[in-house]
């Protein structure tokens, strides 16, 4: 079943003369446990496109489509954005953007919390993850002090807390070196397989992408080759 | 999860740091609304201590401590003639600065009646009043004074025989009570070469014309003394039932004085001599208020804008408003309330050094809290309002 179903999106920012069409007439589904990869120039539309995906940026036409709801039809449909991020889309990012001032622990109880769990379920929940990604040994540590691939694997713990449809990464390993940025990518794909989430990742490091299900080419906001299995 | 709690504990340091920082400002702020209570309080507190029922100066004067006035000693005894009066009696007043035993003090002498009279001093904290028409004083704590100290004034070497701590001079100066005569005699006290020069014009002036003989004059010249029984005002009490007004209107009218009540003589000194000094000490309690509510804003939105990012992940990641919005709040009011408790803690372990009385009071204390809080709640909805804008793409590095 479609995890997410996107139909004829597109993005246009300003207007008349001073149009840019950023996304044109975009076409694109993902299933669960599905590993989808976005490459692309800078400026195809990457980054764009994952933001209306993420359900930040309010596309201007076409239709979004998640869990078999409809989210967007040429306008936001009465859903409740924040929460449905909240409780079915995981983020990973370039960078891992975890909170400074909570600890390893802290920052993927924060996500658990926000839907109400809790106590010891919560507690459970965060120490499978910190052992599922062999950083239990720093649940105690600020982010400060940890390396780049454990901040980035604290990272990914956070987003699958709340057992994600779709998880999202924008380009998780571009601020890695090869070996630790194909760690983030094998870890991604163990997710996918194991827990049948919907991978999407936006990238522009072909080596990354070995293995992925689909595997997209933007170029001026168009997706084309969207067939190839690396 | 408290994030508020959680980023303090992270950031003690500079917690603590700014803590400090505002909280001094706040000691500031404590301190100037006690200075100017404690100025008020000063300046009005020998009327207050004093409080008889009028107060009888100089026509046309605003006496005797809003401004100068001169009235002759035994006035009194006119007065106390009048219907309703119960007992009038004189008062002197003025400031003197003297070394004593090494040290130079400066204090306020009241001469009073001490037989009876009104205007003398209350709640002595050690020894007695004065018993004796000469050579005893009660002294004001702060002068450093003890019981059985031998003061010398002028001629004469003057007993402390009691202590006080309530009332000093509006100028806020200590007072120390005298006998009236022993407080005229100070005043008046000339050295014996200014008497001498005095006698000589004297002399001069009646034998010059031809008037008197040279013995003549020596004769009269030390009879024409100048008069020293002049007083400052006379305070009166009033029978009871007896109409204070009408009966300033009679002194007014058959003695040709100004008469006062005490509450007119608390106005007389409001209006005048401190109105100007309170309106300044008024107007710079204000801008100080408003500096640390600036200041304290400042500090608030500065430490919002350092999470700005984490805000962006924790609205990304579908984090509600009220989330946001306690992290803001619950950080300005947890540094404000720090900073003033600490602020306080500091101005109440200090006050008693400053030179001049700083009068705290539990209203001043609450009203400045609150408004402190309230300005932290305004600057708090600067940085939730700068949040609750802050796209949650900046997360992603911004489209």
């Amino acid at each position: 079943m479609a995890i997410l179903d996107i139909e004829d999106l597109s993005k246009t920012f300003g207007t008349g003369e001073l149009a840019v069409h950023a996304l044109q007439d975009i076409r694109l589904s993902v299933s669960a446990g599905d590993l989808t990869a976005l490459l692309g120039p800078s400026g195809s539309g990457k980054t764009t496109l994952l933001l209306c995906i993420s359900l930040i940026l309010e596309p201007t036409s076409g239709a979004i489509v998640f869990d078999g709801n409809p989210i967007y039809r040429n306008g936001w449909t009465d859903t409740d954005l924040r929460r449905l991020r909240r409780e079915k889309i995981g983020f990973v990012f370039q960078t891992p953007n975890l909170i400074p001032f909570l600890t390893v622990r802290e920052n993927i109880l924060f996500p658990l919390e926000l839907v109400g769990i809790t106590g010891h379920k919560a507690e459970a929940r965060v120490m499978e993850l910190l052992d599922y990604m062999e950083i239990a040994h720093r649940s105690n540590y600020v982010p400060a002090i940890l390396s780049g691939g454990e901040q980035q694997r604290v990272s990914v713990a956070r987003a699958l807390a709340n057992r994600p449809k779709l998880i999202l990464a924008d380009e998780p390993t571009a601020a890695l070196d090869t070996v630790r940025g194909k760690k983030v990518m094998e870890l991604l794909k163990k997710i996918a397989r194991e827990h049948q989430t919907a991978v999407i990742t936006v990238t522009h490091d072909v080596r990354m992408i070995e293995g992925f299900d689909h595997v997209y080419h933007l170029k001026d906001g168009q997706l084309n080759n969207a067939s190839g299995v690396i | 999860m408290d994030l508020a709690i959680r980023d303090i504990a992270q950031h003690k340091g500079k917690f603590v740091a700014t803590v400090i920082g505002v909280g001094l400002l706040f000691a500031v702020v404590l301190s100037m609304n006690g200075i100017y209570r404690g100025f008020i309080f000063e300046g009005l507190s020998t009327i207050q201590v004093t409080s008889p029922d009028l107060w009888v100066v100089e026509r046309y004067r605003g006496g005797p401590f809003n401004e100068q006035s001169t009235v002759p000693e035994f006035f009194h005894y006119s007065i106390e003639a009048l219907d309703g009066v119960e007992k009038a009696s004189p008062f002197i007043f003025y400031g003197v600065e003297r070394m004593i035993h090494g040290n130079r003090k400066r204090f306020t002498i009241i001469g009073y009646d001490v037989f009876g009279g009104l205007g003398g001093p209350q709640n002595l904290t050690a020894g007695r009043q004065i018993q004796q028409a000469h050579y005893e004083m009660v002294a004001h704590a702060k002068l450093g004074f003890r019981i059985g100290d031998k003061i010398p004034l002028g001629l004469h070497s003057y007993t402390v025989v009691g202590l006080f701590k309530n009332g000093t001079a509006p100028d806020g100066e200590p007072l120390v009570y005298l006998s009236l005569p022993d407080a005229q005699e100070i005043l008046y006290l000339r050295d014996n070469e200014e008497v001498r020069n005095q006698r000589e014009r004297l002399q001069q002036t009646l034998t010059g014309p031809g008037l008197l003989t040279p013995t003549q004059a020596k004769k009269y010249v030390s009879l024409l003394d100048p008069n020293i029984h002049t007083v400052n005002a006379q305070l009166v009490n009033l029978t009871p039932g007896a109409d204070p007004a009408a009966v300033a209107r009679q002194i007014e009218n058959s003695l040709y004085f100004s008469v006062y009540s005490n509450d007119q003589q608390i106005n007389l000194m409001m209006q005048g001599r401190l109105a100007m000094p309170r309106k300044q000490l008024l107007l710079f309690r204000i801008i100080l208020l408003i500096v640390s509510v600036v200041i304290i804003s400042l500090v608030i939105y500065t430490f919002t804008m350092e999470k700005i990012r984490s805000i962006a992940v924790m609205k990304l990641i579908g984090a509600p408003n009220r989330v946001i919005v306690r992290l803001v709040l619950e950080q300005a009011l947890l540094l404000t309330t720090c900073s003033y408790v600490f602020g306080l803690g500091v101005i109440y372990n200090t006050y008693q050094y400053f030179p001049r009385l700083v009068q705290l009071t539990s209203f001043d204390d609450t009203v400045t809290f609150l408004i402190a809080l309230a300005g932290a709640i305004i600057a708090s909805s600067l940085g939730i309002w700068q949040a609750l804008k802050t796209q949650p793409a900046l997360a992603l590095g911004g489209h």
